[in-house]
């Protein structure tokens, strides 16, 4: 016999746990992030400006370019973790991911068309790439809302055609831009966080705290989702008002993160896959968590981009795939047996 | 008395912070760079960090290298250029690399260095001049820019007249010719891309006595076989990299089906070092010298064409 007072608190321990685990993980990440670079490693100089003596060239590196970078990098991950799980719940496809509904083929085009006008990064191309994203989530919306309220299959349809439609659009594009301007282009297609400056990686925060906040909200919800629009809506969930609330949040960070990081590809795909092979269905421990691992994840996908390489940086959206992949592989296989 | 004191104390430390923001306590200048920027330039730079190749070659032509810290990734010309630290590529530079440098100057270039990466350095207060050389002329300007900037106008102006001299010496030569052949000069096999009028490729094409057949507004046009066959040149210059031999063959092979191309049935078609083709610096004038010989072989008799160092 169990106390049913015991019984009520296992998932808010677990969730406890979990989360505190994560986060500690993503701590010594982002510490790492700090220590190493590509001017070689500084431990010393990161305590002793941690401590608030700071040493000028050291500081400077470790906090107006590792710093904004890694900051960046974790927000970037977590929302398109999170961004990724959400979209998985609602259109209840594995194969959905943060930019299905055509936001990454949306603010490439924009961005593109911004990088061929010669627009600056800040606000010129991310602006174009956010309103590009805007857009085409718009049409999407206003596509697939004259069925059955958001249908999964209306939504994804529409997603993947205006998708292809952009991706027609951005090789047009790529054809006709200028040579030295392609190198550009193409690193941002990639993902590249090379760009990352405080006030951009603060004002990134500003928006997506928000946003993470309401999502956990929802998490009940998105669970009851799961069973179907009709059990759902008999449970007592207010499935359109929901469906839609969850949609246009999400969007809205992954579009805003996409204008500042480019197409960082594969964090939003297989971090939710990931915990739910390890950590089961529960939507509750899913959010934080998928939050918390994917701005692990890309914050030490972006420090080996920025230190493996001899010459120059890779983009990081090459490491997330390279790493992302294998370890979803390997992940699959045994949980088969 | 402690007032007094005190009073003395403050108009010292005054003084001291007067001397420290006037301008003499920096010894910089202000100049306008040729983007038309205004940028604060260290009276003496001492540890100038390179962000493009060409910029390293010029530094190098004037003698300066021991002010060089750093140089972009593909600075390799001349082979000391090699050993100094390296900043990532002049397309994606690394700002962690260029900053642990401390520079007291960087130099860039309006092609190709990003505009951001410009940005973030004088955020973090690394002055950046930047050089924007459209043709032979605005390479000399850069490098007398370049000398009045790294204290070395004495050699600049040396190594300006004597470029000039060069130059006009090939003039002289391939003033005599009485026939301007028509130049393909080919980057890609796939795509085939070529260079128009608004390129260093173009100015050396027509200094050397030819004619640019991708002459025109776009910088760098695409061309496909068809249209380069109704084009018909009398001479392909591939550009390449150093000693790449294999490219020249592939593209004898490409063109080989098509005897209908002048170029093809009197094989002139010819490979050359790429760099001294379109890096804006002294090594332009020896790119000039190798198309002179290239175009108008007949005239340079008495001496084999010069290779690109």
């Amino acid at each position: 016999m169990t106390d049913p007072a015991s019984q009520q608190n296992t998932p808010l321990r677990r969730l406890g746990l979990i989360s505190s685990g994560l986060f500690l993980l993503l701590g010594i990440v982002f510490l790492l992030a700090l220590i190493w670079g590509s001017s070689g490693p500084k431990p010393l100089q990161v305590l002793s400006t941690l401590l608030g003596k700071d040493s000028s060239v050291a500081g400077t590196i470790i906090w107006q370019i590792r710093f904004p970078r890694a900051l960046l990098a974790a927000l970037v991950g977590a929302a398109l973790g999170l961004g990724g799980l959400v979209f998985q719940a609602l259109l209840r496809n594995p194969l959905a991911e943060p930019y299905i509904l055509g936001i990454s083929g949306g603010a490439a085009v924009g961005a593109i068309l911004g990088m061929i006008l010669g627009l600056s990064l800040c606000p010129g191309v991310a602006g174009l790439a956010f309103a590009g994203s805007m857009a085409t989530l718009g049409l999407v919306l206003f596509i697939s809302s004259g069925r059955k309220t958001l249908q999964e299959t209306g939504l994804l349809l529409a997603g993947v055609m205006i998708n292809a439609f952009c991706s027609s659009i951005i090789m047009f594009l790529i054809s006709i831009v200028q040579t030295d301007r392609l190198h550009n282009v193409l690193y941002w297609l990639m993902g590249d966080l090379s760009g990352a400056t405080t006030i951009q990686a603060l004002a990134l925060l500003g928006l997506l705290l928000p946003c993470f906040l309401l999502v956990f909200a929802l998490a009940r919800p998105m669970n009851l989702l799961l069973m179907g629009r009709d059990t759902a809506r008999s449970l007592g969930v207010r499935v359109t008002e929901t469906t839609l609330a969850l949609l246009t949040t999400t969007s809205l960070m992954v579009s805003a993160t996409v204008a500042l990081s480019g197409l960082v590809g594969f964090v939003g795909l297989v971090i939710p896959h990931i915990l739910r092979l390890l950590l089961g269905p529960d939507h509750r421990v899913l959010v934080p968590g998928c939050l918390l691992t994917g701005a692990a994840f890309l914050t030490g996908c972006d420090l080996l981009a920025r230190t493996l390489p001899t010459q120059g940086e890779m983009p990081v959206g090459v490491v997330t795939a390279l790493i992302g992949a294998p370890a979803f592989i390997i992940l699959l296989y045994r949980s088969k047996a | 008395m402690t007032r007094k004191k005190a009073v003395a104390r403050t108009l010292l430390l005054a003084c001291c912070v007067l001397l420290l923001a006037s301008p003499w306590g920096h010894a910089a200048k202000q100049l306008t760079d040729q983007t038309g920027r205004q940028v604060r330039v260290p009276d003496s730079p001492q540890r100038v960090v390179s962000l493009a190749p060409s910029l390293t070659e010029c530094v190098f032509a004037l003698e300066r290298e021991d002010r060089l810290a750093g140089v972009s990734a593909n600075s390799d010309h001349p082979p000391a250029a090699s050993e100094l630290p390296k900043v990532g590529t002049y397309v994606s530079p690394d700002l962690e690399r260029i900053v642990s440098l401390e520079p007291d100057l960087c130099l860039a270039t309006r092609d190709g260095n990003p505009v951001s990466l410009v940005r973030r350095l004088e955020e973090l207060g690394v002055p950046v001049f930047a050089l924007d050389s459209r043709d032979l002329e605005g390479v000399f300007d850069s490098l007398r820019l370049l000398g009045r900037i790294l204290e070395a106008e004495q050699k600049a102006g040396e190594l300006v007249r004597d470029l000039k001299q060069r130059i006009e010496r090939v003039q002289q030569w391939v003033a005599r010719a009485e026939h301007r052949p028509r130049v393909f000069y080919q980057i890609g096999t796939s795509p085939i891309v070529s260079a128009g009028s608004d390129t260093f490729i173009h100015e050396l094409i027509r200094r050397a006595g030819g004619t640019n057949l991708a002459a025109g507004p776009k910088q760098y046009p695409r061309y496909s076989r068809e249209e380069v066959l109704v084009l018909n040149p009398e001479i392909i210059i591939v550009s390449s990299m150093t000693g790449n031999r294999e490219l020249t063959h592939k593209v004898r092979g490409m063109w080989s089906e098509f005897p209908g191309i002048e170029a093809v049935r009197s094989k002139r078609i010819h490979a050359v070092n790429a760099d001294c083709l379109n890096r804006a610096s002294p090594r332009l004038v020896r790119g000039l010298e190798i198309l002179a010989h290239l175009l108008h072989p007949g005239l340079f008799q008495q001496a084999p064409p010069p290779e690109c160092p």
